[in-house]
């Protein structure tokens, strides 16, 4: 299948100051790809599946997901993009929050995440956890959305 | 909830002892009547019954004399008729057995003034008339029959024998009358005995069935205070059960809120640090240009910006990171805290001598470093517990009782326990710096400590372990003076159930 299209980064982050840093640290680490930030689960899930330029109807996509939102919860995103018949299910999702909770954690991946990040408090290892991020992102292979509906 | 007071299940003690004694009492005097009644009533019937046979034996010997006499008339009747001895003899062998019969019959109615005026007139009677008999037997035997004969005719022997019997009949008539009396005397002291005892019986019976009454209804009572205090004993399990639950749910509350508030507290902290950092790189940045400037124009940069990229940022920046780094390691021991709240617990039976051994064990090192002394009581009791948390418990107290040694006197770590009322109750004693009792609350507190802060540490351990003591059911105090050592008591349940934590 074709895969020319460039994978966008869909960032779900209520914190402003995250999403920028998260940004910052990406592209210090050499990613050049689009990155479209949303700051609740609302608007973030109407793009994911209805948004023409979205990944339901064009390119494929890597979400990267906060647990903790205004509107809903990030679980409940998760649950949604990977529930069966979703033709989002098998686009990786990213889960990237300050919850370290085991019972969480065990949670997102039964759920489908693919990878599970703490955010650190300490900047040293925020910044090189997003830049290791930012290196997985680089050699990541993403299904189209062609082969996520088949 | 049904409050049932204690004043429900008192039992009225004193009322029914007395009513009980009285009932014995009154049971015991009703029979003690019956028996001096029946002791009475029989000496009467003695003496009563000795008088009519003395009145039977009075008349008796008034018939004897009157037989007598009889047989001595006969035999002189007999004699003047016929002048055959052999009936001389009958007169002679009767007569001499009269006056031993009357002196029989005065000594027996000595007693009666009546009866002896009537038988001293018997006495005289006879006395008169024998001289007569004896004289018309003597003419017979000396031949002159007819005189005899005539003698006999004479009226006064007659009279005399009519008279004679007569004055007996008098006598047993009083006898007789007399026996009547004591007769009636002896059926009287009968019946008051049949009275008394049916007296006696009647009152023995109201008291018994009285008696079977009042225990029946103490009974009554006694089995429903019991009832009543069984009702409250399973009340006051419900009570507690529901107020442990009510206690859990408020626990639950405030992990929740622990974990939620720590980790929104955290969201911020991110962006703290992240932006500092970022504030440093391009403090460093500026730094680097003003290096460059004051290098090829010198004079352009002034003091002030130099200082304020030198030393005032630079500063602020280390003073924030600081602040923010304790902030974090506050934030993540409020986390650690609810997280362990939020643990599963999984009971399994605790062999705490061993368990405490290789807590000995694990620090060893420190313990022999400092060179305390480390005893652990023989036969602790063995409970079921979850393992993790009760290490972590003992272990944080041995840790404390470690490092709050106090200077100058060799340590002492003793490790003591025992069962009191269902309940395990270990004790860490040690001979260290000690904690003034106004902080015996307070060192509890999450991040609060006591005493001379020469020792590393956030005020989190005590804190935690009070939380896993109360999760496991159990409690945790202190006993210390300053300079006199610490001893913590832990009070845990014998057996602690998984739903105790859930």
């Amino acid at each position: 299948m074709t895969n020319h299209q460039p994978v966008s980064i869909i960032m779900v982050e209520d914190d402003e100051g995250h999403a920028r840093l998260i940004e910052k640290n990406i592209r210090r680490a050499g990613i050049t790809n689009g990155i479209r930030h949303f700051r609740d689960g609302t608007s973030a899930l109407e793009y994911l599946h209805e948004a023409p330029d979205g990944p339901t109807h064009n390119g494929p996509a890597l979400i990267l997901l906060d647990l903790n939102l205004p509107d809903m919860s990030g679980i409940d995103i998760l649950s949604r993009i990977k529930a069966a018949g979703n033709p989002l299910k098998r686009t990786p999702v990213v889960v990237l929050t300050t919850t370290d909770d085991k019972i969480e954690i065990q949670r997102c991946y039964e759920l489908g995440c693919n990878v599970y990040i703490t955010k650190p408090v300490n900047y040293e290892s925020f910044a090189d956890a997003i830049r290791q991020l930012g290196l997985f992102l680089s050699v990541i292979q993403v299904p189209d959305r062609a082969e996520a509906d088949g | 909830m049904v409050r049932l007071s204690l004043k429900n299940i008192a039992v009225p003690d004193a009322w029914f002892n007395r009513l009980v004694i009285g009932a014995v009492a009154l049971g015991f005097l009703a029979l003690l009547a019956t028996g001096l009644a029946a002791y009475h009533s029989v000496q009467e019937n003695q003496f009563h019954s000795s008088r009519a046979n003395h009145a039977l034996l009075v008349e008796r010997a008034i018939t004897d004399f009157l037989a007598a006499m009889d047989r001595a008339e006969a035999g002189r009747r007999g004699y003047l008729l016929t002048g055959v001895a052999a009936h001389a003899e009958t007169y002679h062998d009767a007569r001499k057995h009269l006056f031993p019969l009357l002196a029989r019959v005065r000594d027996l109615t000595r007693d009666n003034p009546q009866e002896q005026a009537n038988v001293a007139r018997l006495i005289a009677l006879t006395q008169s008339d024998l001289p007569f008999m004896d004289q018309s037997i003597a003419l017979v035997r000396s031949g002159q029959r007819d005189e005899g004969v005539r003698l006999f005719r004479n009226s006064v022997g007659r009279r005399a024998i009519t008279v004679l019997r007569a004055q007996a009949a008098v006598m047993i008539d009083e006898e007789n009358r007399l026996l009547a009396i004591r007769d009636a005397a002896t059926s009287e002291s009968i019946r008051l005995f049949y009275a008394t005892v049916a007296a006696a019986g009647t009152i023995l019976v109201l008291v018994g069935v009285g008696s079977i009454w009042v225990i029946l209804g103490y009974t009554r009572s006694l089995a429903a205070s019991r009832d009543a205090l069984r009702l409250l004993n399973a009340d006051l399990e419900g009570a507690v059960r529901e107020r442990t639950a009510d206690l859990q749910r408020a626990n639950d509350e405030i992990q929740r809120f622990a974990y939620i508030v720590s980790h929104d507290l955290r969201s911020p902290l991110v962006n703290v640090m992240g932006f500092t950092a970022e504030l440093e790189g391009a403090t460093r940045k500026l730094r680097t240009m003003m290096d460059r400037v004051d290098q090829e124009t010198p004079g352009l940069v002034d003091e002030d910006a130099r200082i304020a990229a030198r030393e005032d940022l630079p500063e602020a920046i280390r003073f924030i990171r600081t602040s923010t780094e304790k902030m974090d390691r506050l934030i993540n021991a409020i986390l650690r805290l609810s997280r362990e709240g939020r643990r599963q617990i999984t009971p399994e039976t605790l062999d705490m001598n061993a368990l405490l051994l290789s807590i000995g064990d694990a620090h060893r090192h420190q313990l022999d470093e400092k060179e305390i002394d480390f005893s652990i009581a023989s036969k602790l009791p063995t409970i079921i517990g979850d393992r993790l948390a009760i290490e972590q418990i003992l272990s944080n107290l041995v840790e404390n009782a470690i490092k709050y040694m106090a200077p100058g006197r060799r340590g002492r770590i003793e490790i003591r326990g025992r069962i009191e009322n269902q309940r395990a109750i270990f004790e860490i004693a040690d001979n260290g710096r000690g904690i003034d009792p106004r902080d015996h609350e307070r060192i509890f507190d999450l991040f609060r400590r006591a005493g001379v802060q020469d020792q590393l540490g956030e005020g989190i351990g005590l804190a935690h372990t009070r939380a896993l003591a109360y999760r496991l059911g159990g409690t945790i105090s202190v006993d210390s003076e300053l300079g006199r050592g610490a001893t913590f008591r832990i009070n845990l349940p014998l057996a602690c159930t998984a739903e105790q934590g859930a």
